[in-house]
C-alpha cells in the first residue's frame, strides 16, 4: 500500500540513529537514566494496573468459583461455563446484542462516511458542522437514553404524535421486539456517527488532492474516484472504526439498563418487554449484581469477550484481505 | 454506548472509595473494640429515612458523634463491597425490603438486635414485619423502619362515569375477589373504551403472590415455584388480557396513562400514593383508595441493621431505637412517606390527617388495617431471581403474543434452572 510504503523509508533514519545512542548509555543505567520520562507515564500503567489488568485478571479466577459476593468462594471448576452453554437467556441476550450491533453499526458506519465526505467539501461553517455532528458523543448517554425513550414512548411519545398528526397508525415501539432493538440500535447511531464521521474527515483531508485530479483527467466520474480511490485509501481508517464500533457496540449496556430499569422490584434489569433489549452485558449485570452470582457473571463476561475477539478478528480478516 | 469492564471497574472503585471516604472521617483510631468509638456512621440511601429525623437524631445524641451519609447508586452492591473490603464498614446502615432476605444467611457479618435489647420492643412492631428481618432461628438482623401495605387506588370520578360505585367501602366490597375485580373492570372498560383496569399482568401476579405465605422457595429450601399457588397467581395475571382489560404498560409511558385516564386503578404499595401523585398532579382529589382485591400483601419497606465490625454497637442500637420509635416514624410518614411499621404510629395525626390528593380520604382506614392483615411469607434469599423467569415471561405474552401455555413452562423451566444454580433444591 502506498501509504505504508511511504511511511517505512522515513522511519529509517531514526532507527538508524538509535544504535548510536543506545551504546552510550547501554544495561541498567539506561533505563535509570530515563527515570523522569518513566515517571511521567507511569500513573497510567499503575491506575491501569490496579483498575483493569488485576480486576481482569480476577474475573477469569472468579469465572472458575461460586461466590456472593461477601461469604466464601467455592471452587467449581468449568461448571459456570457448562451452565452457559444450557442458559437459554444467555443465548437470547448475545442474539439481542448482534442484532442490535448490526443494526446500529452497519448504516452507523455507512451514514458517517457520506457526512465525513460532504464536510470535507463545505466550505463555509465548517467549525460549526464538525461541533454539531461531534457533540453527541461527548453527551451524557443515560440523558440520551431518558430522551430516546420519551420520543418512542409507546403512548404518548413525539414519534407517534407525529405519525398521527400524518394519519399513520401509532407503532407500539417500547414493546415490540423488534422495534425495541431498532430503538436502541437508533440511538447508538445517532450517538457514535459524528464521531466516526470526524475520524473518517480527517482520513479524508490526508488524501492528496492530485490523486482525484488526475483521475478527473482521466475521465472518472465522483461515484467512480469516491469507490477506487477514497475507499481503498481509507481502508485503515474504516477498519479501526469497525473494530472499535465491534468493541464497543457489542458492550452496549446502558441504553437498555436506563430505558427499561423501571419495575425495579419485582424484575430489575430484565431488558423490557420479551427481554428484548436484555444485552449481554446487562445480563451479565442482572446475574451479578442483582443475583449475586459473581461466578457466572465472571462467566458471561469472558464470554462476551471471546466473541468480541472472534468478530473483531472476521473484521479484520475481511477488510485487511482486500488489500493484497 | 458501552460499559466497558475497566471503565465500570474503575467507576465503581471510585465511587466506593469515596463513599467509604466520607464515612471513615472521624472514625476513632482503627477500631479496636476494645474501645468503644464515640462517632458512628449511618449509610442510607435517598429517600431512605427521613432527613429532618436523621438531623434531630444527631442532635439528639451527644455522648456519640452521628454521622450520617446518604450513599448513592447502587445501595446494596456499595453495602456489599465494603462489607467485604472490611474497612470502613458504617455503624449502622440500611438494608432495603428486596435485598434483606439475601443478608439473612450472612447473619454472622451483623449484630444480632436481640442481644441489645430488641426483643423488649418488638410488641410495638408488626410480627410479620420484625420476622422478615429476622433469621429462621431467631435472630434480629433488620430493625423495621417502613413497610408497604397495598390497596387498590382509583379514579374516584372515572368510577362514577360508569356508573360503578364510588365510595371507598362500597368500592371495597365490590372487589373483594379478583373476580369481583377483573368484573368491574369489564364494566368499567364498556362505560369507558379508553380506560383499562390495569398497567400490567406483571402487577396481578406479584400481588397474588405476595398475599399467600409460600413464595418460590419454601422453608426447606426447596423450589416449589411449579405448583398450584403460583399456578393460580399465573392464571389471575392472565385474566386482564382475556378479557382487554389489560392496558399492557410495561415502560415509563405509565406516568401519562395515568394522568389521562387510561388507567382506571392502580393496585399497589402506601408509597405508590407518591407515584401517582408526582406523574399526575393534575388528577389530586380524583383519586380514592379502597382495600384492594384478595386481602393485603406487602411491596417494599426496609430495614436498619448494626454490622459485627460496628465500634459501639451499644450506641448504635439506642440510636435506631430512637431514629425509629413510633413518634419518629409517624413523623417519617409526613416528611418521606415511608408508612410505619409500628402501629401506634397509626393513631398519631400525622397519619390519620386527610390526604387532599385523594379528596379529603384519610388513607389510613384503609392502609391500617391492612398492614396487620399481611400474611408471614417465607422469603428465600434466591427468591428474587427464581420470580425473575415469570415476569419475563409475562411481558413476551404482553409484547410479542407468546402463548401463554408455552410461556408458563419456559419460566418454570428458566426457574428451575436458576433455583438450581442459586443452590436450591428441585
Amino acid at each position: 500500500m502506498a501509504a505504508q510504503s511511504t511511511a517505512a523509508p522515513r522511519s529509517r533514519p531514526g532507527s538508524a540513529r538509535r544504535p548510536a545512542a543506545s551504546h552510550r548509555t547501554r544495561g541498567p543505567r539506561r533505563v535509570w537514566s530515563f527515570l523522569p520520562q518513566y515517571l511521567a507515564i507511569s500513573p497510567f500503567f499503575l491506575v491501569f494496573l490496579g483498575f483493569a489488568l488485576v480486576p481482569v485478571l480476577f474475573t477469569l479466577y472468579l469465572s472458575f468459583q461460586r461466590w456472593d459476593g461477601i461469604g466464601d468462594m467455592h471452587y467449581v471448576g468449568l461448571e459456570q461455563y457448562r451452565f452457559l452453554i444450557s442458559d437459554r437467556t444467555f443465548w437470547l441476550a448475545l442474539s439481542n446484542t448482534l442484532i442490535i450491533w448490526v443494526l446500529a453499526t452497519i448504516p452507523m458506519l455507512f451514514i458517517a462516511l457520506v457526512i465525513a465526505a460532504m464536510l470535507n467539501s463545505t466550505r463555509r461553517l465548517t467549525a460549526f458542522y464538525r461541533i454539531a455532528y461531534f457533540v453527541p458523543s461527548v453527551t451524557s448517554l443515560v440523558a440520551i437514553a431518558i430522551f430516546f425513550f420519551a420520543v418512542f414512548s409507546s403512548q404518548f411519545g413525539l414519534v407517534n404524535a407525529a405519525l398521527h398528526a400524518i394519519g399513520l397508525p401509532a407503532v407500539p415501539w417500547m414493546s415490540n421486539p423488534w422495534t425495541i432493538k431498532v430503538v436502541i440500535a437508533l440511538l447508538m447511531t445517532w450517538q457514535w456517527v459524528g464521531y466516526n464521521a470526524i475520524i473518517y474527515l480527517a482520513g479524508l483531508q490526508a488524501i492528496p488532492t492530485e490523486l482525484y485530479e488526475a483521475a478527473r483527467v482521466d475521465g472518472a466520474g465522483p461515484v467512480q474516484s469516491f469507490f477506487r480511490i477514497t475507499i481503498p485509501l481509507l481502508r485503515p481508517i474504516i477498519l479501526f472504526t469497525v473494530v472499535v464500533s465491534t468493541v464497543t457496540g457489542l458492550q452496549s449496556f446502558t441504553e437498555p439498563q436506563v430505558m427499561f430499569g423501571s419495575n425495579a422490584s419485582t424484575n430489575p434489569n430484565s431488558g423490557g418487554p420479551g427481554q428484548a433489549g436484555l444485552t449481554v452485558m446487562l445480563y451479565f449485570y442482572h446475574q451479578a449484581f442483582d443475583n449475586n452470582d459473581f461466578g457466572y457473571g465472571a462467566a458471561i463476561s469472558w464470554a462476551l469477550f471471546l466473541v468480541i475477539m472472534l468478530i473483531v478478528a472476521v473484521n479484520w480478516r475481511i477488510v485487511a484481505r482486500t488489500d493484497r | 454506548m458501552e460499559l466497558s469492564r475497566r471503565r465500570f471497574i474503575q467507576a465503581s472503585a471510585l465511587a466506593v472509595t469515596g463513599a467509604a471516604a466520607a464515612a471513615a472521617c472521624g472514625k476513632s483510631s482503627s477500631g479496636t473494640s476494645a474501645a468503644k468509638s464515640s462517632t458512628l456512621t449511618l449509610w442510607y440511601w435517598g429517600g431512605g429515612l427521613s432527613d429532618k429525623v436523621v438531623a434531630d437524631t444527631v442532635k439528639h445524641f451527644t455522648a456519640v458523634t452521628l454521622k450520617p451519609s446518604v450513599i448513592g447508586g447502587d445501595f446494596k452492591q456499595k453495602l456489599l463491597t465494603t462489607m467485604t473490603g472490611g474497612k470502613f464498614v458504617p455503624d449502622i446502615t440500611g438494608i432495603k425490603g428486596e435485598d434483606i432476605a439475601g443478608f439473612l444467611p450472612r447473619a454472622d457479618r451483623f449484630i444480632d438486635l436481640n442481644t441489645l435489647g430488641a426483643d423488649k420492643l418488638a410488641a410495638s412492631y408488626l410480627p410479620w414485619k420484625w420476622k422478615q428481618g429476622s433469621t429462621t432461628d431467631g435472630k434480629l438482623i433488620g430493625f423495621p423502619i417502613d413497610i408497604g401495605p397495598t390497596a387498590m387506588f382509583y379514579r374516584e370520578d372515572l368510577f362514577a362515569q360508569a356508573g360503578l360505585p364510588t365510595d371507598p367501602a362500597a368500592v371495597g366490597s365490590a372487589v373483594s375477589t379478583w373476580d369481583d375485580y377483573f368484573a368491574l373492570g369489564g364494566r368499567l372498560k364498556q362505560a369507558l373504551p379508553k380506560t383499562f383496569l390495569l398497567n400490567n399482568s406483571g402487577s396481578v401476579f406479584s400481588m397474588v403472590v405476595g398475599q399467600g405465605t409460600t413464595r418460590f422457595i419454601d422453608q426447606s429450601n426447596h423450589f416449589v415455584g411449579d405448583q398450584d399457588h403460583i399456578r393460580r397467581a399465573w392464571d389471575l395475571a392472565l385474566r386482564p388480557q382475556q378479557l382487554g382489560i389489560n392496558a399492557k404498560i410495561n415502560d415509563n409511558s405509565w406516568n401519562a396513562a395515568v394522568g389521562n385516564g387510561t388507567l382506571g386503578t392502580e393496585i399497589g404499595a402506601a408509597w405508590h400514593a407518591l407515584d401517582i401523585s408526582s406523574a399526575a398532579p393534575k388528577t389530586k382529589g380524583k383519586w380514592r383508595v379502597a382495600a384492594g382485591p384478595g386481602g393485603p400483601a406487602n411491596i417494599g419497606g426496609s430495614f436498619l441493621a448494626i454490622p459485627k465490625t460496628s465500634g459501639n454497637p451499644q450506641a448504635a442500637f439506642e440510636i435506631i431505637s430512637w431514629l425509629l420509635s413510633p413518634e419518629n416514624q409517624a413523623r417519617g410518614f409526613t416528611d418521606a412517606a415511608l408508612f410505619p411499621s409500628s402501629p401506634a404510629s397509626y393513631k398519631l395525626p400525622a397519619l390519620t390527617a386527610p390526604d387532599p390528593f385523594f379528596g379529603g380520604q384519610a388513607t389510613i382506614d384503609i392502609f391500617g388495617p391492612a398492614a396487620q392483615k399481611i400474611p408471614v411469607a417465607y422469603e428465600a434469599p434466591a427468591d428474587a431471581a427464581v420470580a425473575a423467569p415469570y415476569y419475563s415471561e409475562l411481558t413476551s405474552i404482553e409484547a410479542k403474543g407468546k402463548d401463554p401455555a408455552a410461556a408458563w413452562s419456559d419460566a418454570v423451566s428458566q426457574a428451575k434452572s436458576i433455583a438450581q444454580k442459586q443452590g436450591v433444591s428441585v
